[in-house]
């Protein structure tokens, strides 16, 4: 958190903040089954574009990555290159209990279990599937986050980068993508 | 054709008509338009070729495999259908487990080279002149091929992934219900139990 020469938080920041947190652009990637979560969200039903959230068609365009249910690690490189697409600011958003410890599929051969030894997340929810309304809670948090200026998510990744990726290449073994170059 | 028809006649032509060609091998009816038949590793492809141009069945629906570990082969069983008669044969072929190859079937059924990719992949079962995309469904896989039985998938996992420690404090339901409740647990549901 940046802060002036008074240890305050900077206006200018706060306002940002305000600004980020009510428009969170997502990244229409499902990746595992808990997708299906999103549609009754976005739609009339729950309808959380009234929040300011709206799915995005590419990486670049979207500040929130949505990972919705379990990773298979061909998904996780997939999920990566995605990541280190994205703009900042950017966050992520890991739903369903998969993306916490591995879920149901705990000791498949090929799902990942704990998303955060391989992306920062800043918000977990928990739940298999969780429903609509523990989707838009965990993105209530998020604002909540962003607004106080604590989502700092793609900062942790980029000054841990050496860790992360070291994780990453002990999963995905024919590395082929290009250097993070933010 | 109603389901109240138990009368196996039609299964029983099929099992004649296979037995005409082919002595060597053994057929039975499983149950109503369902046929099956034990072949040889050497005469499977000519069973099929026979079953598809000859008796009708123009359909392969699967191609599914058995790791009998104890007795050291795989089970191949191909599932074909005859959509003029609606009646399902399953051939079924042991091969050795041991440097497992089979003979190559996409040349009759085109969807068979997707069964056979997959088989490859997940049993490490060969197909002398097969030519398929390399990977399946996993990638960059350097292990032993996965669905076999002897592929210690627990193992694997501590090894390959970082696992969040805690999910060993889960506890038996039925067990933690019982004690909140002093509920007394049956003497014969106690061997099921997780604690010790």
């Amino acid at each position: 958190m940046d802060t002036n020469d008074k240890g305050v938080r900077k206006i200018v920041d706060m306002i940002t903040g305000f600004a980020r947190s009510n428009s969170l652009f997502m990244l229409a990637y499902g990746t595992g089954c808990g997708d299906i979560e999103i549609p009754p969200a976005m739609t009339s039903r729950y309808d959380w574009e009234r929040f300011g959230y709206r799915k995005m068609a590419t990486p670049r365009q979207a500040d929130v990555l949505l990972i919705s249910g379990y990773l298979a690690t061909k998904t996780l490189k997939r999920v990566i290159r995605s990541y280190e697409q994205m703009q900042e600011p950017k966050y992520v958003v890991a739903f369903g209990s998969c993306t916490i410890n591995g879920g149901m599929y705990w000791d498949s051969y090929n799902t990942i279990k704990m998303l955060d030894h391989y992306i920062p997340v800043d918000v977990y929810i928990n739940g298999c599937m969780p429903r609509p309304e523990a989707v838009m809670s965990g993105l209530f948090d998020l604002q909540e986050q962003i607004k106080k200026g604590e989502a700092n998510g793609a900062q942790k990744y980029r000054e841990n980068l050496e860790w992360y990726r070291g994780n990453q290449k002990k999963v995905i073994k024919n590395w082929v993508m290009p250097e993070y170059n933010w | 054709m109603t389901t109240e028809n138990n009368n196996l006649e039609r299964e029983e032509a099929v099992v004649v008509a296979l037995k005409a060609t082919f002595p060597d091998l053994t057929a039975r009816v499983k149950r109503i338009r369902r046929v099956e038949a034990s072949v040889s590793k050497a005469l499977t492809p000519s069973v099929l070729v026979h079953a598809k141009n000859v008796l009708g069945y123009k359909a392969l629906s699967h191609i599914s495999c058995v790791d009998w570990i104890e007795d050291e082969h795989f089970e191949l069983v191909y599932i074909l259908w005859n959509p003029d008669e609606k009646i399902q044969l399953l051939i079924k072929t042991l091969i050795s487990r041991e440097n497992a190859t089979m003979e190559n079937i996409d040349t009759i059924w085109r969807q068979a080279n997707t069964y056979q990719r997959e088989m490859r992949e997940m049993f490490g079962i060969e197909f002398p002149g097969f030519v398929g995309a390399k990977e399946f469904l996993l990638e960059d896989w350097d292990d032993m091929p996965p669905m076999r039985r002897d592929f210690d998938t627990k193992e694997f996992v501590k090894e390959a992934f970082f696992l969040r420690p805690g999910r060993e404090d889960a506890k038996d339901v039925r067990d933690t219900i019982a004690k909140r409740s002093k509920e007394e647990i049956p003497e014969f549901a106690k061997k099921y139990s997780r604690e010790k």
